[in-house]
């Protein structure tokens, strides 16, 4: 066989792609269960009532609101797309659904773990805090936009007429209606999941990784290329660091790029995104994240790393 | 018209991942592509996707619970060529992947992902740290135990050690457990595939086994090298048991794990085709 940059296989790719739905189904339907119990039981405008005031303390609360609820990145989509719909604005939800899959507690663990040796508490610490720190200005950017600009259509009606919990039919009406919302959320996602899925399990099994080692040798070079990897293999973020762990040829900077765009933007999230957001928004999302997660992580060069 | 259709359809989709879900679980299909960990999860999964379709034929439609003028629900939005052009991307790939993929890698995703053959590339690794020297009191506990070494690894009927590919790149770093594979008859399980590059004689093959984290997509093949007297005629990739002696030679400046082969015989894949 000869090393090509690209060999694709058909049974590789199938293997790869079913790996992924497999594990990743059962965190999409956590995540859309409980979307669709937030749909019928959260009353409206609770999420108002609850945050602060001031937009940039609710901000900053709800990117650290994944210490308490985790979630990860396939199944925060969904989440924050019923709260959008029960009144929570939009600048929250995106700051808790870029910081959740990074500023939570398995993550946290599985980081320390995956990086002991290799300065594991420096490592877990900026994946933490860079990661925070970006969710905020995206969110505090977003704040600042027209809500047209930033949801899909039907995504905006269900918001402008949030329904469900005014309401007050038998128990066991409302369990039948969560359900259906989950049943709808689900299949929304899942279309998008399949699609990302198959993206990048071609990716990951038709490209030949030694193309990649040059790359390891510059610092913006190196930063970018992380931040490419990490989109196109589209891990968990509870496992991605034991992969970044193993790019021993490249900067710290550039792994640490890696962890913090990864879960908060790669193949499959594209296509889940585009599920609530619109397109030209995904596109300005996943271009601002790129800039600014590589400006920050190349500048922490300084710190040694 | 459009909201039966989507009420069958959102059930169908159910149903088939409800059940494919449940099929890996149930067959052990899902040993050959996820960490054990998340075995449980897949098959709950399973159920409730099948519990959902159930409720979704079963339940009153949301357009039955609310027909009054008050209604703000979303009902019809989605034209019917879009519900069932979902419900092909959903199912289609999944049951084409279901049906085609092999459970294991071919020899292009070891190819391309690189074998792993120092210790210090395998995910998670940490660093060997040279235990305390004993104290008296150890020393007194300890009694019994000194020199047991490799009598705590499994052997086989043959008294050859069982021994996975990771124990020995392990074992050609670390000097402790060197000690317990050098020169010893060893017995491995692998997949086989052939050495390329500096194997002038054609008499060595990579013995690979795919470390995993989390799922198969994230596998990497750990490979060893074996030698034999002749080269093999087995197809890449199959599964091989390979009986020898462990050495660990110094090769192009760094001690590399190699077992010197005495039988090399097809064999079925192991219960556990990872290792994690």
């Amino acid at each position: 066989m000869e090393n090509s940059w690209f060999t694709l296989s058909f049974t590789d790719f199938s293997y790869a792609f079913l790996s992924v739905l497999l594990e990743g189904v059962p965190f999409i339907l956590i995540g859309t269960l409980l979307s669709g119990i937030i749909d019928e039981f959260l009353p409206s405008r609770v999420m108002v009532r609850l945050l602060p005031r001031n937009a940039f303390l609710g901000i900053c609360l709800s990117g650290a609101m994944g210490l308490v609820f985790p979630m990860c990145e396939c199944g925060v989509v969904p989440v924050i797309r019923r709260l959008i719909s029960k009144g929570l604005p939009v600048s929250n939800a995106i700051a808790y659904m870029l910081a959740a899959p990074i500023v939570n507690p398995i993550v946290i663990l599985s980081t320390y773990a995956a990086f002991r040796g290799q300065n594991a508490t420096e490592f877990t610490m900026l994946r933490l805090g860079v990661g925070y720190l970006v969710s905020v200005i995206v969110a505090l950017a977003v704040h600042n936009l027209p809500l047209r600009g930033v949801l899909r259509r039907g995504v905006l009606l269900e918001a402008s007429k949030s329904h469900g919990a005014e309401r007050a039919p038998g128990f066991s009406i409302r369990i039948g209606s969560a359900l259906r919302a989950a049943v709808t959320d689900f299949l929304d996602v899942m279309v998008f999941f399949v699609l990302g899925v198959a993206v990048s399990a071609m990716f990951s099994t038709a490209v030949n990784q030694e193309v990649i080692m040059p790359l390891a040798l510059n610092d913006w070079i190196a930063t970018s290329s992380m931040m490419v990897f990490a989109a196109i293999l589209s891990l968990c973020s509870t496992s991605d660091a034991f992969i970044a762990a193993t790019f021993i040829a490249f900067p710290g900077v550039a792994k640490l790029a890696f962890l913090i765009f990864g879960p908060m933007f790669d193949l499959k999230l594209l296509f889940i995104y585009s599920a609530v957001f619109r397109k030209r928004f995904v596109a300005g999302l996943a271009v601002g994240l790129f800039i600014l997660i590589g400006l920050i992580c190349v500048r922490l060069r300084i710190l040694g790393l | 018209m459009s909201a039966s259709l989507q009420r069958y359809l959102s059930a169908g989709v159910l149903t088939i991942w409800g059940v494919v879900l449940a099929h890996f679980y149930i067959s052990g299909r899902l040993a050959s592509y996820l960490h054990p960990s998340f075995h449980a999860l897949t098959g709950i999964s399973g159920v409730v996707l099948l519990l959902l379709a159930v409720g979704v034929l079963f339940l009153p439609a949301e357009d039955e619970q609310c027909s009054g003028p008050c209604c703000e629900h979303l009902h019809g939005q989605r034209r019917p060529a879009r519900s069932v052009l979902a419900a092909l991307i959903l199912v289609v790939p999944l049951l084409a992947a279901a049906l085609v993929s092999p459970d294991q890698f071919g020899a292009v995703v070891a190819t391309n992902r690189g074998l792993i053959d120092r210790i210090s590339d395998l995910p998670g690794y940490k660093p060997y740290v040279e235990p305390p020297l004993p104290t008296a009191a150890d020393s007194q506990e300890g009694e019994g135990t000194q020199g047991a070494g490799e009598s705590y690894l499994p052997k086989n009927e043959a008294g050859q050690l069982k021994a996975q590919t990771v124990d020995l790149i392990f074992a050609a770093e670390e000097p402790t457990m060197r000690a317990d594979f050098e020169g010893k008859e060893v017995e491995l399980i692998g997949q086989f595939m052939p050495t390329r590059a500096g194997n002038p004689e054609g008499d060595r093959f990579n013995l690979v086994r795919m470390f995993v984290i989390c799922c198969a997509a994230d596998a990497r093949p750990v490979a060893i090298t074996v030698q034999t007297d002749k080269a093999q005629p087995i197809a890449e990739m199959s599964w091989v048991r390979v009986r020898g002696k462990a050495a660990f030679p110094v090769e192009s400046g760094r001690r590399v794990a190699l077992v010197l082969a005495e039988s090399v015989m097809p064999c079925d894949p192991p219960e556990e085709t990872f290792i994690y």
